[in-house]
């Protein structure tokens, strides 16, 4: 009798197995068709790109309506301006399937590879070294090579700004995180949120809740219910899907979404803004690249002011003030007269971290390791 | 059960005709494929054609093969570890948690001792720390069982959560031993280049992701299987499965068999998670996390039928089901990959529901209409 238990046992092992698979499945149906900015200027393309072979990989789904989604509507606008047709793979996992993946790729003859998950970085260095004349690209990491280049953008720009907007909204002066994992480009993003939010609301607090994980529904709604009940009336996140949004929505409360602003609609009393991604024209780049002949392999740190970064929508609860002071600021970081990350700053331990009237370098922000006042949690997770 | 005015009934089988064995693992494929193929016809793309390309990639080709032996090598050590522990009905579904020890602990012997030998010890003395690791993760729940009768089912599946979360923290929690010291960024500090083995190469220029830990985890497979065929420990190990009290009458100690065939299964599970360092990982390597190679071990134990050989086997067909489904998204008709993974689940879902058939003999009888 014993073994018929085992059987039961593997078998809903396999269950689960297929049941993960149907999750983002479903996810992927809730994928909107929404037509990118970009469809406006359809011109047929002059050149012609078809020598360009090119694919993505993704960690998750495009129906996440986030990260990957954003990635994936940059995809679309580098198909729609060059006229090819890129190959996507999703629900690659890092590690080990990771190389297999990248390594197929490169034999199939593909001759630019993107891969935009952070630990696609060592995989691809490896793949990148046995395949001199392919182009890989690699979104959020740091190392690079002769054929591999990365891109990534200062996200803390509109993190600040949406940090006003959510400073300006919370009555109760908590406010909550929603984080995946406590490395400097997620601690840059809390404390940049954190110093606008305090910009307008110097009391107010920043509770982070880490959930070890960039994407899972699940656990990321968990996280904000978590915050919820500790009197959080803002919900600011730094994952992949608009869980964090939903339970915000359930409890009442405010949502700072991120990645995209697609979902906004479905949030029409409690989305604030986002921060958002837009990708599109530097793929496009790569790609010209790779047809000329070559491969850039500088990393590249968009911003506001070349357009990679944007500020979402606004929604109901942000008021024509605030969406001014915002415009205000946005306008004096594009033109370089204000940064965010300018002192004096101190950490949440109280150690001074950037000296009065100092700003911070690049090297300074891409190597954050520590939270600023205002922000209730701990740097190491 | 009626159905259809016939009555089915299902009377299990003394012996297994021999035929068998190898009629029902192949009905069950080609019943899965069926189905798999009605999913596929039904979302636009052509079944044969998708099946060829999954073969391709999965198992037939040169680098499909060998991309596929390359991710079923840890996968074969979790299946072993599954396969002990099951036989001897100690249902030890730790494989997963002891894995991550086995990194850990590999890892920990990597960047300590490897640095003063040479390869030809250095990989040897990381695999078999990375097996006390796996065997050290298990040895509470084993204690627990044996002394206290407490379930090893639960004990062994809340460990793994513990072990996810000791990952998670040695590389984005803290910036301890761990941690790669060079940078912020938060990844796993690489062990010496003593410790790591080349992947297989063939004909120079064909660097495979297959790395020669597959032939030691073939070797161990082969090597177990014998031994519990021809050992001592091999046949009290079997008579206990069979009849506790049997074993006991005989004067067998269950305490020891049962602790140490736990012991034994959490040490074959480290070794997996050992054999990534030594391969394609070099660290403490988070993106292990997401494979669950550990859990698919559940599964490989079961298509194995606890055949330690035949693990070999499932795993390949596992691990191929996972390489060929991923590369089906860059085929020239791409099949998104929840299709891919549906096909996966339905094959392993019917290998395992074939088990069924083989076990018992189905009847049919004809019952007549009652009226009503």
């Amino acid at each position: 009798m014993k073994r018929r238990k085992v059987i039961a046992a593997a078998f809903a092992a396999a269950a689960m197995i297929v049941a993960a698979a149907c999750g983002s499945d479903d996810a992927a149906d809730e994928e909107v068709t929404e037509e990118t900015e970009a469809t406006e200027e359809t011109m047929a393309p002059a050149e012609d790109y078809s020598m360009v072979k090119a694919a993505v990989v993704y960690i998750g789904v495009p129906g996440d309506a986030g990260w990957t989604y954003q990635h994936d509507q940059g995809i679309a606008y580098l198909e729609e301006q060059l006229g090819i047709e890129v190959t996507r793979l999703e629900n690659i996992p890092e590690g080990a399937e990771s190389v297999a993946t990248f390594d197929k790729l490169a034999r199939d003859g593909y001759n630019l590879i993107m891969g935009t998950s952070f630990g696609y970085m060592d995989p691809m260095l490896e793949v990148a070294a046995k395949y001199p004349d392919v182009c890989f690209q690699h979104a959020s990491g740091y190392k690079t090579a002769e054929n591999m280049g990365n891109y990534f953008g200062a996200m803390e720009e509109a993190r600040y700004l949406s940090g006003i907007a959510a400073g300006a909204a919370t009555t109760s002066g908590k406010l909550g995180y929603v984080a995946a994992f406590p490395i400097p480009e997620v601690l840059r993003g809390i404390n940049a949120f954190t110093l606008g939010v305090r910009s307008v609301n110097p009391t107010a607090t920043v509770q982070v809740a880490w959930t070890s994980t960039w994407f899972d529904p699940a656990k990321e709604k968990e996280a904000a219910q978590s915050l919820l009940a500790t009197g959080a009336d803002v919900i600011a996140q730094h994952q992949d899907t608009t869980a964090p949004g939903e339970a915000a929505k359930e409890a009442g409360a405010k949502w700072v979404g991120y990645n995209s602003d697609t979902k906004a609609g479905d949030f029409p009393d409690t989305w604030l803004t986002g921060p958002v991604w837009n990708w599109g024209p530097h793929y496009v780049k790569m790609a010209k690249d790779v047809a000329a002949g070559t491969c850039d392999a500088t990393p590249y740190y968009g911003n506001m002011a070349d357009g990679m970064i944007t500020l979402g929508v606004y929604g109901s609860g942000v008021s024509q003030e605030t969406q001014d002071l915002i415009a205000e600021k946005a306008a004096a970081i594009i033109d370089g007269s204000f940064l965010p990350f300018t002192g004096p700053i101190k950490d949440n331990e109280g150690n001074e971290q950037i000296a009065s009237g100092a700003s911070a370098s690049l090297g300074d922000l891409l190597g954050q390791s520590y939270l600023v006042e205002g922000v209730i949690g701990s740097a190491k997770g | 059960m009626i159905v259809f005015g016939r009555r089915v009934r299902m009377e299990q089988r003394l012996t297994t005709p021999s035929s068998l064995l190898v009629v029902v693992p192949v009905l069950s494929v080609l019943f899965a494929l069926v189905v798999g193929g009605v999913f596929l016809a039904l979302t636009g793309h052509p079944p044969i054609g998708t099946y060829l390309d999954l073969l391709d990639n999965g198992y037939t080709s040169f680098y499909g093969i060998t991309d596929t032996l390359g991710l079923a090598t840890p996968l074969v050590c979790t299946g072993l570890s599954a396969a002990f522990a099951f036989r001897m009905n100690l249902y030890s579904i730790g494989q997963e948690g002891q894995m991550y020890l086995g990194m850990i602990g590999g890892t920990w012997a990597g960047i300590v001792l490897a640095d003063a030998l040479p390869t030809a010890i250095a990989v040897p003395v990381v695999l078999c720390c990375g097996a006390l690791s796996g065997a050290a993760w298990v040895a509470l729940p084993a204690l627990l069982r044996a002394r206290l009768g407490t379930s090893e089912i639960v004990s062994t599946l809340l460990l793994n959560y513990v072990a996810l979360n000791l990952v998670n923290y040695f590389i984005f929690g803290s910036t301890g031993f761990f941690r790669d010291p060079t940078t912020s960024f938060p990844q796993g500090r690489t062990v010496s280049e003593n410790a790591r083995l080349s992947p297989l190469s063939f004909f120079t220029d064909k660097v495979t992701n297959t790395y020669p830990t597959f032939v030691i985890a073939v070797v161990l497979a082969v090597s177990l299987f014998w031994l519990m065929k021809v050992s001592n420990y091999g046949y009290e190990t079997t008579v206990y499965a069979d009849s506790p009290n049997t074993a006991r009458y005989a004067g067998m100690n269950s305490t020891w068999l049962q602790s140490s065939v736990l012991l034994i299964s959490g040490a074959l599970a480290g070794v997996g998670g050992a054999m990534y360092v030594v391969g394609p990982a070099g660290k403490v390597d988070p993106g292990l996390l997401q494979i669950g190679l550990g859990y698919a071990g559940i599964v490989v134990a079961a298509l194995a039928r606890y055949n330690f050989v035949a693990v070999i086997l499932a795993a390949v067909l596992f691990a191929g089901l996972r390489t060929g489904g991923n590369a089906l998204q860059a085929s020239s008709d791409p099949v998104p990959i929840a299709i891919a993974v549906v096909l996966q689940g339905a094959v392993l879902l019917f290998a395992l529901g074939g088990e069924l058939f083989r076990r018992n003999k189905v009847t049919i009888v004809r019952v007549k209409q009652a009226v009503a």
